[in-house]
């Protein structure tokens, strides 16, 4: 998957952008034909940045966070309270969010990145649930406490109002910019760096890298885009409730990225807009609706570890493997009854070599 | 002037001492080799030179620089490359992407922002790749990932990325470990090879075939000590090697 990515030629990455461009701007509009609702789709677009960023650290870099609703709730309350205090700029709202987001992913990188694995995990979870609680109580003169940042106004770019559709071209082309730089940064030398990280640490200081500041700017980026994520989502709700900080937020992030497929960008993406998706459409019918996510995550977890990425890569094998029996058979059965003998297992050799 | 120079370093675990005041000169070009019992502190000794332990007391200077204070990806960066005594590569990138990564540190140094740099960009580093590949004899599968290699092609790959850096020197701890008779025989041939560009190298070696058919020069350690040191002819005579580490065998 990342293989083929890295070969992409700029044709081929073009087509790719404008099929996506497509399937963005479209998603409203497919949303009520089965069953959601248009503005789900902005929501969806709006977790998969969130998904995405993730990936670069957790599925490419290998390091799994628990404490992204840090980024991603720092990034909403700034950019609300400035739509909420100052002025209706989304731009700036964007910019003010994201660049304190992004300043406190890279502090918590230095913390938290000299430690691996479940220490890593668990003090990234420590360092949001301290920002959960500070904006409960300490800080509830400017977060709003329990209530969060309410009657923010309708965010403006260049006077027209985000709103309903506006709004939802205005995620989709942020989303846009950020599969773009995401398959960028998965191709380049950078890239390469991250995944020789997951793979070997070791072999990696020994071949003269450094591996800690490689790691710690795979954290910022992914800060970067859950700050990016959060803000946009306050934009969009003009509201910032404080679960947006709470653990919670970071749980459903990897589990959208665990039903899409790890390492794979588009995967979490797609397992935004599944958990979603099913939450919109489950929750209608049955208050139980987590109880069934539970069962799904697990299917994934049990059967399905590379998530729909790897079930799609294995229906492809599938297929191939079907389409290419199917011509042999063919090639065999139309051979001329005349043929001599040895060209059918040679023409059965080529094919499999 | 020695190219690296080992004075006086002790190391200590816990009651065991590793390496007890060693020195060492490794000269520009030789090939040398380390020798002595298991527990003899070799691998301790290689630890030491690469930064991932720092000794109790003693210096290492390589080419001026101490060697003591600094990272092992500063000293990896200073020219001093390392095969492990157990092949670390990365398992899950191609043979190809494994000596990138190494091709991309040469160029960039330990670090550098270089987010949106386009593969197309990296032509000529991939060819150097490719050709550091042929010269280990990995020409085939280079996108296939490295960790369906047999052992023995495991170990050649990770001398290819310690070679895609162009290291001055080369640490090899037991290259031939694990392998069977003709796959030391084609590593010896591919050290050899090496030798000849003039690249300097300390290899710890068991099989004392090799390091004789190998070796400059040989330091003999036994207990964290060096007992012996000289050129291959001179160890083979020593009265002390024989008793301590060959057990009075005569090779």
């Amino acid at each position: 998957m990342i293989a083929q990515l890295r070969n992409a030629s700029p044709r081929r990455e073009a087509v790719f952008m404008a099929v996506a461009a497509v399937i963005l701007i479209a998603l409203p509009w497919i949303m009520p034909y089965i069953g959601g609702y248009r503005e789900l789709a902005t929501r969806i677009l709006i977790w998969g940045i969130f998904a995405l960023g993730f990936d670069i650290l957790v599925g490419f870099t290998g390091y799994l966070s628990f404490g992204h609703a840090a980024f991603w709730g720092i990034g909403a309350y700034c950019s609300g309270y400035y739509l909420l205090h100052a002025n209706a700029n989304a731009l700036v709202a964007i910019l003010i969010g994201v660049a304190v987001a992004t300043a406190v992913a890279i502090l918590l990188g230095y913390l938290t990145l000299r430690r691996h694995g479940i220490y890593f995990a668990i003090l990234t979870l420590a360092f949001a649930e301290m920002f959960y609680y500070a904006a409960l109580a300490p800080l509830q003169d400017w977060t709003g406490g329990d209530n969060g940042l309410t009657g923010i106004r309708t965010p403006e770019l260049f006077g027209v109002k985000l709103d309903g559709d506006e709004m939802h071209y205005f995620v989709a082309a942020w989303t846009l910019l950020a599969i773009y730089f995401a398959r960028r940064i998965a191709r380049s030398p950078f890239g390469l760096m991250l995944r020789a990280i997951k793979s070997n640490e070791t072999r990696l200081q020994s071949t003269g890298v450094n591996v800690y500041r490689y790691k710690v700017t795979a954290f910022a980026i992914s800060g970067l885009y859950a700050g990016l994520a959060g803000t946009l989502y306050a934009l969009y709700e003009t509201y910032v409730p404080t679960e947006s900080l709470h653990w919670t937020t970071s749980g459903e992030v990897v589990i959208m990225s665990v039903i899409g497929g790890f390492g794979t960008l588009i995967g979490p993406m797609i397992g935004a807009g599944i958990v979603l998706y099913l939450e919109n459409v489950l929750s209608a019918s049955t208050e139980q609706w987590l109880l069934i996510q539970g069962l799904i995550f697990m299917f994934f977890v049990i059967f399905l570890p590379g998530g729909v990425m790897e079930g799609l890569q294995r229906l492809a094998d599938w297929g191939r493997k079907r389409h290419e029996s199917a011509t042999e058979a063919e090639a065999r059965g139309a051979a001329p009854k005349g043929a001599s003998a040895p060209t059918a297992p040679l023409r059965q050799r080529s094919q499999k070599g | 002037m020695a190219l690296l120079d080992v004075g006086g370093v002790t190391k200590r675990f816990a009651g065991l001492t590793a390496l007890d005041n060693v020195d060492l000169k490794v000269e520009a070009g030789s090939v040398h080799s380390i020798i002595g019992p298991n527990g003899a502190g070799k691998s301790t000794l290689l630890n030491v030179l690469t930064g991932s332990i720092k000794p109790d007391r003693g210096s290492v200077v390589f080419d001026g620089h101490g060697l003591v204070p600094l990272q092992p990806y500063e000293i990896n960066q200073l020219g001093v490359a390392r095969v492990f005594q157990s092949p670390e590569i990365f398992p899950e990138l191609s043979l190809l992407d494994n000596v990138m990564v190494a091709t991309f540190a040469a160029r960039d140094g330990s670090y550098k922002l270089n987010l949106f740099e386009h593969p197309s960009r990296a032509g000529e580093l991939r060819q150097f790749a490719e050709e550091v590949l042929v010269d280990v004899g990995l020409e085939e599968h280079l996108t296939m990932p490295a960790k369906h290699l047999s052992r023995g092609d495991k170990r050649r790959l990770e001398l290819a990325v310690c070679l895609a850096h162009r290291p001055r020197l080369l640490l090899l701890d037991e290259p031939t470990a694990g392998m069977s008779q003709t796959e030391t025989h084609s590593t010896v041939e591919l050290l050899r090879k090496i030798s000849a560009t003039g690249m300097t190298k300390i290899i710890i070696e068991h099989d004392m075939e090799v390091v004789f058919s190998l070796s400059s020069r040989i330091t003999v350690l036994h207990q964290g000590r060096v007992i012996a040191d000289g050129p291959p002819a001179q160890i083979r005579e020593d009265e002390a090697v024989q008793e301590a580490y060959l057990g009075g065998v005569h090779l």
